[in-house]
């Protein structure tokens, strides 16, 4: 279908409806002609009206990231018709976990290589990459503060590690939320807090009992073209790397996570975090 | 999941939709009438045919983790109606490239400082 008096294609959401393209079509500008299959899959999940009805309640300059959204969270429904975007949170946020548990090793290692040499120094060259590990200049136990310091911004999904949880509603802030309009902490507040855990424990039951959703959930197609969200993210690469790992492993690395999940719910979980502040504190003062 | 003690209770979908809640109504086992904000919210975003439709195009033991995402992407979309829940992974994403970097640099000074162990 052609536009009015013009030579231009009608866009994807019209093509798609079967209707006249107008000058004044609110998803011309974001669904070219060619973006068929990321129209269908916007459409299977929000519909017109909802997309609509999303883009009026927002200012102008910020349809496009919001469209851009859309899009993104549509096609990884398509992609995980289960979990959608919530399986992505899940296993940045297990990346996350694993990455400190690594970190907090290597700074321990560091520790123990200062107590047993402490007249040697540590050379750090002014290098980007080792600036980076700040801490370091200073002692393993200041880097261990930073380790801390981080976790306190990490946005929880809700359903999964409640041991991050229990001391982060508020004051919570992002280094650089520019682009997003708040920070994620009101997901588990929702979610935490008015549901007293509730929700929050049923639904690592669950967690445990679903079958590895990294395995079986994915369906593969191939886009013409995927709009390039934000510059951070990469939906193809991420899952290509994740896919290959947790095929490799993942039903006993999802078992140890949901089990350590389940392990430190309740009570157990104020333990686990006090016992992570003991712990700190007492490296801190032991150096 | 029971929708309710009470065996003729309408789930919170039908109760939304002021409809009557039949025996194998497809939302009723994940949508409880002590919840209606959890539809309501869905309802909202998704709209109720298509969450319809997706959860019929799910296995049944798959279709409460389904509901789920579902109830959390359409309440971070109503929270932040610009990113939704991809701000959240785009801020999750950011954080795993930090500690990656971070990890790298101290691995690097692990290697160093084990180096001048070993010299000494």
């Amino acid at each position: 279908m052609t536009l009015k008096g013009g030579t231009s294609q009608a866009c994807a959401a019209c093509k798609y409806q079967r209707k006249r393209c107008t000058p004044e079509c609110a998803l011309a500008p974001h669904f070219r002609p060619e973006h068929t299959e990321i129209f269908k899959n916007a459409h299977k999940l929000f519909g017109v009206r909802k997309i609509l009805r999303i883009l009026e309640k927002i200012d102008p300059s910020q349809k496009t990231e919001a469209m851009r959204s859309i899009i993104y969270q549509a096609n990884m429904r398509d992609r995980f018709p289960v979990h959608g975007c919530l399986g992505e949170i899940y296993h940045l946020q297990y990346q996350i976990r694993q990455a400190e548990k690594e970190l907090y090793a290597v700074l321990s290692h560091l520790h123990f290589y200062k107590q047993q040499s402490p007249q040697q120094e540590i050379t750090i060259d002014s290098s980007p990459e080792s600036q980076l590990g700040m801490g370091l200049q200073q002692s393993a136990a200041n880097g261990l503060t930073l380790f801390q310091h981080q976790q306190q911004f990490l946005p929880v999904a809700p359903f999964f590690d409640q041991s991050y949880n229990n001391n982060n509603h508020s004051g919570i802030h992002f280094d650089s939320m520019s682009n997003t309009g708040n920070d994620g902490m009101w997901l588990q507040q929702t979610y935490c807090n008015q549901n007293d855990g509730k929700t929050l424990v049923a639904l690592q039951s669950q967690l445990l009992n679903t079958q590895p959703w990294t395995i079986q959930e994915e369906v593969t197609h191939d886009y013409d073209e995927i709009y390039p969200f934000f510059d951070t993210i990469d939906d193809t690469q991420s899952y290509i790397d994740s896919k290959d790992a947790n095929e490799s492993s993942s039903e006993s690395s999802l078992k140890e996570t949901t089990q350590s999940v389940q392990h430190v719910a309740g009570n157990k979980l104020k333990r686990a975090e006090l016992q992570l502040g003991i712990v700190s504190e007492d490296y801190q003062a032991t150096v | 999941m029971a929708s309710s003690s009470h065996p003729s209770a309408p789930c919170a979908a039908c109760k939304f939709l002021r409809r009557k809640c039949i025996q194998g109504c497809v939302f009723s086992p994940y949508f409880p009438p002590e919840d209606p904000t959890k539809f309501a919210n869905v309802h909202k975003i998704f709209g109720a045919s298509n969450v319809s439709k997706l959860l019929n195009e799910i296995a049944p033991h798959q279709r409460e983790d389904a509901v789920n995402s579902l109830a959390y992407e359409a309440e971070a979309r109503l929270k932040d109606p610009v990113y939704g829940c991809v701000g959240a992974i785009s801020v999750l994403q950011r954080q795993v490239l930090r500690l990656q970097k971070e990890l790298d640099a101290t691995n690097a000074d692990l290697i160093r400082f084990s180096i001048q162990d070993i010299d000494f």
